[in-house]
């Protein structure tokens, strides 16, 4: 049987942030194990997007160690960090506005031909072949997302919950291996929430590692394999769920007590 | 007569080189590049010592002084002003970002200025260089009022190669993801875009332009020196950008038409006031002020704003739309929401 280490596709050892002598992250050590939907959950301020941000490279830490697979990946600049396939989305969303929505999308191949000033002049053809060839993908997963109308549209025009899906599927566009959702479902529908899910389910079943921030414990419940529960900067629990809802700890911290109604009144 | 009219249609030339190279490094990338008179500075000093000769018996001090004919001089210009952008790129640009590089630009500007108005031996100090050359007037015996059309024309033939080349550049994918670090770099990088790399590339290929249009100003009058490049002469090929349309190659022609050739060159031509000689040059700065205000109050997009690049030009078919989702909302999702749904999710509204 293989160990929890080898088949994680993302950990982290000792993560620290201070910013100004407030300790954010203070010790975060986890595992995201491979091809299954993780939940990392705690209470605001715990440290979390601190910790996506660390992770997908946006920030540095002050001490620790981070590995994608084998590799050891400790404050590497965040281009480096999603070239090695780790994509991110931000709590709010941050989507290109100048750019139509097909553009944004278009943005997120990694290493396109069309990047190089010499192909551009001297091998056009390859430039167009790959233009097209991503172009067709683009609008392919415009659909799937539900965008595929507003692909002409300036980004900055969509509505908030439409810049949540823009933002996935400009991740899933540059074919992650490990995805970072940054609260996904805040500020979303009830029933884009349930889309979301099913995105996310998708993305599951087609090989991509997902860590998740979220608060909606109905979600974390029902598309969640794995929890990580963070408070304090440190990395208080992980499991199940339903395997932590029996932990005294996570539950002062962040589950809170179940209020029995006949006692209340 | 001719003689004021190619000099305006030079200007209008040479300042819509010098907004597309401005336009790329800040109308496309976001790069606020407030030292950009200092990338066209070195290019004109470069162009002309590299055409004059040997400093020795001219009366001049100067470095370079190679003689070198014209365009090899102008090419050599540009890569020099390139040149520069490393230097200034490895210095600022890496650690920096908006306005602390801002400031850190228009510093390097003032130093430059400062270096080159007098430490004389490397371009004559705050006299400059005078008596270049004319480029081709002995191959082609021209005389003073011959050589300013075809100079200006010249001239315009240059600035559209230059237009076509850096069309394509802002047309290509490097273009667009030249946009996307403008737009926003931190969402570009974790798209795996080296935006150090990128901006790099946009400053050299901006830099090109401010020294190309710089040494095309040094050939047009045969001289240059610091009163023709004070630091806020940078601020008038941002007024060309911004009242031209920021973003937009077109614009910029637009631009140094309004601004460069009938606001800043055609007043020069006109008859004093009466009493009050130069004060229509000092009206000048006032009605760019005035006009710089009134667009980014009833215009920010600039007089040709920039296009968007939309799905027809990349041979998406319109008529493609009719069986597509029309909304948000209204698409199904292939298979896991209902696989959600039979899992017995709750859905509960978001705080």
């Amino acid at each position: 049987m293989q160990s929890i280490a080898e088949e994680a596709a993302l950990r982290c050892e000792g993560i620290t942030k201070a910013f100004q002598g407030v300790h954010a992250v203070n010790g975060a050590a986890f595992e995201v194990p491979r091809d299954k939907i993780t939940a990392l959950i705690g209470p605001n301020g715990a440290g979390k997007t601190t910790v996506v941000n660390i992770l997908s490279g946006s920030m540095t830490c002050d001490s620790g160690r981070e590995f994608l697979g084998e590799a050891e990946v400790t404050n590497w600049p965040s281009h480096r960090i999603a070239r090695m396939g780790l994509m991110r989305t931000f709590q709010l969303s941050r989507e290109l506005g100048g750019l139509t929505v097909l553009e944004n999308l278009l943005v997120a191949p990694a290493r396109q031909p069309g990047e190089s000033l010499l192909n551009v002049f001297f091998r056009p053809r390859l430039v167009k072949r790959q233009e097209r060839e991503d172009v067709e993908r683009a609008l392919s997963v415009l659909d799937t997302y539900g965008l595929y109308q507003l692909r002409d549209n300036r980004a900055s025009e969509l509505s908030g919950g439409q810049k949540k899906l823009l933002e996935i599927s400009r991740a899933v566009m540059a074919s992650p291996k490990i995805l970072l959702l940054d609260e996904p479902m805040a500020g979303v529908n009830p029933a884009l929430v349930e889309r979301i899910c099913g995105y996310i389910m998708d993305l599951k079943r087609d090989g991509v590692t997902v860590l998740m921030i979220e608060h909606n414990l109905n979600v974390v419940e029902t598309i969640c394999d794995h929890v990580i529960v963070l408070a304090e900067g440190r990395t208080l629990a992980t499991g199940r769920l339903s395997e932590l809802r029996e932990n005294v700890e996570v539950v002062r911290a962040y589950l809170g007590e179940v209020i029995d109604a006949s006692s209340a009144s | 007569m001719s003689y004021y009219v190619f000099t305006l249609v030079f200007f209008l030339f040479d300042y819509f080189i010098l907004a597309m190279g401005l336009n790329i490094q800040y109308g496309e990338t976001g790069i606020l590049n407030f030292a950009y008179i200092g990338f066209v500075a070195i290019g004109s000093y470069v162009t002309g010592a590299l055409s004059l000769p040997n400093s020795v018996g001219t009366g001049q001090h100067y470095i370079l002084g190679l003689s070198l004919p014209f365009p090899v001089n102008l090419l050599l210009g540009g890569l020099a002003s390139m040149l520069f952008a490393v230097v200034v790129a490895l210095i600022a640009l890496r650690r920096l970002r908006t306005d602390y590089l801002a400031m850190v630009l228009i510093s390097l500007s003032l130093v430059l200025y400062d270096i080159c108005n007098n430490y004389v031996p490397l371009f004559n100090g705050a006299d400059g260089l005078y008596n270049v050359p004319e480029p081709f007037a002995g191959v082609l015996h021209l005389t003073t009022n011959s050589f300013i059309p075809f100079f200006a024309v010249l001239t315009g033939v240059i600035a559209l190669a230059m237009w076509f080349v850096m069309s394509r550049i802002t047309r290509s994918p490097l273009g667009r993801t030249f946009r996307a670090v403008r737009d926003d770099s931190v969402v570009a990088a974790a798209l795996g875009k080296d935006v150090f790399r990128l901006q790099l590339r946009s400053m050299l290929i901006g830099s090109f332009y401010a020294g190309i249009g710089g040494g095309l100003i040094i050939q047009f009058s045969g001289s240059f020196n610091p009163t023709a490049w004070l630091p806020g002469e940078t601020f008038v090929v941002f007024a060309v950008l911004i009242v031209g349309g920021v973003g937009n190659n077109v614009g910029m022609l637009v631009g140094a038409l309004l601004v460069e050739t009938l606001l800043i060159h055609l007043p020069a031509f006109l008859p004093a006031i009466p009493g009050h000689p130069g004060l229509i040059e000092y009206l000048d700065a006032v009605v760019i002020g005035v006009v710089l205000i009134a667009m980014l109050w009833f215009r920010p997009q600039g007089a040709v704003p920039e296009r968007l690049r939309k799905a027809v030009s990349f041979g998406v078919r319109d008529d493609a739309v009719g069986d597509r989702p029309l909304v948000v909302g209204a698409a199904t999702p292939v298979v896991a929401p209902s696989a959600v749904a039979t899992a017995g999710l709750r859905i509960e509204e978001q705080e």
